[in-house]
């Protein structure tokens, strides 16, 4: 006897109505995409919004059933499985759990070299007035460990920092002393031009585990030209530096930087070239920021965004190319973009955070004891705006300055969620609100989001890589794959595969 | 919907858009003036009767105003789609993000309300059933 299957209905039963979860859409190269709570996307054909609140889509088409897989619909026949979405929702958000994590100490604001943008040093050998003193390196110290992040960074800045590493040299085993007593782990980092750091110092940092970054900007005649000293020699000094501390430290252990002057922006594929010639495996190609003395000298240094996106754009091109040609070489802003766009995670990028960043997950502590809400925030302080000075180490807790003014009229302002011209972003769950670049580029912290750089950069990079995603040749995306997860390069993404 | 394009002769030309409310509401229709609010002045007036018009002048000289019109009804009927699917999801999108927090220990109550999934909770074999503890 002939056995019959039962009808396909049995299995998939055709839905008689179905509901929205909340989404927002964009439109990308003749496409709609839609983007849901957890950041989950999907690139869908032109009309689709509107046959979605119309009821109007086919429930029978594969598009309905991808909709319904990556939470854009349910219906009686799927559930809206909330929890999940919700675990995934907390999951995007995770930054906002367990904070302070970075702690930044300005141990000086000394510094021997006079960059044009640099935002807060001081050319002087005095030795005093702008250090810190001990007192206020215990008081931060104290408050440093007030935050409840199970997991902290402390990290040293200047100035040259290295120019008061005898206080550096009383701070880390007092921080390590510490962060074990409450059962924390800890990360120490110092920011260094590296000029004047003595193999003495450098072995200091090898045997506390202190991680080196410091700035590279690009072959010799650009890093020199943006970062004058005395000899004109910072590009030597570096890179001698560099090699000295991969020596003792071990390569893993020291990063670069680099920041994009006016002087830079036809210069893309060299200063990507020379960091690929001192086998550095990630760049971030950093527009200079509109901050303190860098606003005084913006004739000199600054430029408008369209063009550090034209930057950005050849720079990853290339890049790529030098991934295809076998090198790991990985853009960092590109890099957490993806890795906000294509997994689950969010990032502790404190830019692209809402609500942001600020205090939540980074504090400075000033020389002179100031407590600030980021390092762009005393940045400003060094041209007299203190707005986002949340307090003084020497008068305040963790509860009074996370309950001053300061914080909490930034805080209003910290959420993109709600803000005009982001509450109904597409981008939203992969982008920032940045109270301080807005209050300090529009004199605003809500900011005015069609004339924000900040809005510009962030739209117009994110489309550029969903154009990657769209456009979906394995061989890139391969790449960005290996950038998001640390795996090396497989033969698929070379160019002779 | 009805529209108007006038392309005026004066020293300062403009654009004006016009708007039935049953379509474009006010609040979408502010919207999308403030993205177009970097190039242009956007002055809106209603008229008590369900419409408004948009008048778009150009902010700087040498703005051009060629494809404005066409532009600003586009996305203006983008902010409307925008707003219907606000609306039609608000509910569940509070009880979404109420479950996400509630659950992460930032919240110190509770909130109110049924956090469970209707449909799913209603089988006897529901994955919630298998995964968590009621």
């Amino acid at each position: 006897m002939a056995r019959s299957f039962y009808p396909l209905q049995r299995f998939a039963p055709i839905p008689k109505q179905f509901s929205l979860l909340p989404f927002r859409f964009t439109r990308v190269d003749g496409k709609e995409l839609l983007v849901n709570e957890a950041g989950e996307f999907i690139f869908a054909p032109e009309g689709t919004t509107r046959s979605l609140v119309d009821a109007a889509i086919d429930t029978q088409s594969i598009l309905y059933r991808d909709l319904k897989a990556k939470h854009f619909i349910y219906d009686e026949t799927s559930s809206a499985l909330l929890d999940v979405l919700a675990t995934k929702i907390r999951t995007k958000y995770d930054h906002v759990m367990g904070g302070t994590k970075l702690h930044i100490f300005v141990v000086t604001l000394r510094c021997e070299h006079s960059c044009h943008y640099c935002q807060v040093s001081r050319q002087t050998s005095e030795k005093g007035q702008f250090d810190m003193s001990r007192e206020t390196a215990d008081r931060s110290l104290s408050l440093m460990f007030e935050a409840p992040a199970p997991h902290m960074t402390l990290e040293f800045q200047g100035g040259e920092p290295m120019l008061a590493f005898d206080l550096i040299e009383y701070i880390v085993p007092r921080a390590k002393a510490e962060a074990q007593l409450r059962g924390k782990t800890l990360d120490l980092v110092v920011t260094t031009n590296l000029a004047c750091a003595t193999d003495e110092m450098l072995t200091f940092f090898r045997d506390e585990g202190v991680k080196v970054s410091t700035s590279l900007d690009g072959p010799a005649f650009l890093h020199n030209m943006n970062r004058p000293r005395p000899g004109n020699d910072s590009y030597e000094r570096a890179i001698d530096g560099i090699e000295r501390a991969r020596a003792i430290l071990g390569h893993e252990n020291v990063a670069a930087l680099m920041t994009t002057t006016l002087a830079s922006l036809g210069h893309v594929r060299e200063i990507i070239d020379e960091y690929v010639k001192r086998e550095f495996h990630t760049i971030f190609l950093r527009p200079i920021s509109p901050y303190g003395f860098a606003v005084k000298t913006r004739k000199r240094t600054g430029y408008e965004m369209n063009r550090f996106l034209e930057f950005y754009k050849q720079g990853l091109a290339h890049i790529l190319d030098i991934n295809r040609g076998g090198y790991r070489l990985a853009e960092i802003y590109t890099q957490i973009l993806f890795t906000k766009i294509l997994t689950p995670q969010g990032t502790g990028y404190v830019d692209l955070q809402s609500p942001a960043g600020e205090a939540w997950n980074v504090l400075v502590y000033n020389y002179n004891g100031d407590v600030f809400a980021s390092d762009e925030s005393r940045m400003l302080a060094e041209m007299n705006d203190l707005t986002f000075r949340l307090g003084n180490v020497h008068r305040d807790n963790r509860r009074s300055l996370f309950m001053s003014e300061a914080a909490l009229k930034m805080f209003e302002a910290s959420c993109n969620q709600s803000l005009a011209g982001c509450s109904d972003c597409a981008f939203q769950a992969y982008c920032g609100a940045d109270p301080i670049y807005h209050h300090a580029t529009q004199g605003d912290m809500y900011g005015h989001r069609p004339t924000s750089g900040f809005c510009m950069r962030n739209m117009e990079v994110i489309k550029h890589l969903f154009s990657f995603i769209k456009e979906d040749d394995p061989q890139t995306m391969g790449i960005f794959w290996s950038w998001i997860t640390g795996r090396p390069l497989t033969v698929t993404e070379l160019a002779c595969a | 919907m009805v529209e108007e394009n006038e392309h005026s002769v004066a020293a300062e030309p403009s654009i004006i858009a016009r708007f039935s409310h049953d379509v474009v509401s006010i609040e979408s229709l502010l919207k999308t003036c403030y993205w177009f609010s970097r190039d242009f002045v956007c002055e809106v007036t209603e008229d008590g009767a369900g419409y408004s018009a948009v008048s778009l002048r150009p902010k700087a000289p040498g703005v051009s105003l060629e494809g404005v019109h066409d532009d600003f009804m586009n996305q203006a009927l983008d902010f409307a789609l925008r707003e219907r699917v606000t609306t039609k999801t608000a509910d569940i999108r509070d009880l979404l993000l109420a479950k996400a927090f509630s659950e992460s220990g930032v919240l110190e109550d509770q909130p109110l309300g049924m956090f469970g999934d209707a449909v799913e909770d209603a089988k006897p074999d529901s994955m919630f059933k298998i995964l968590s503890n009621y």
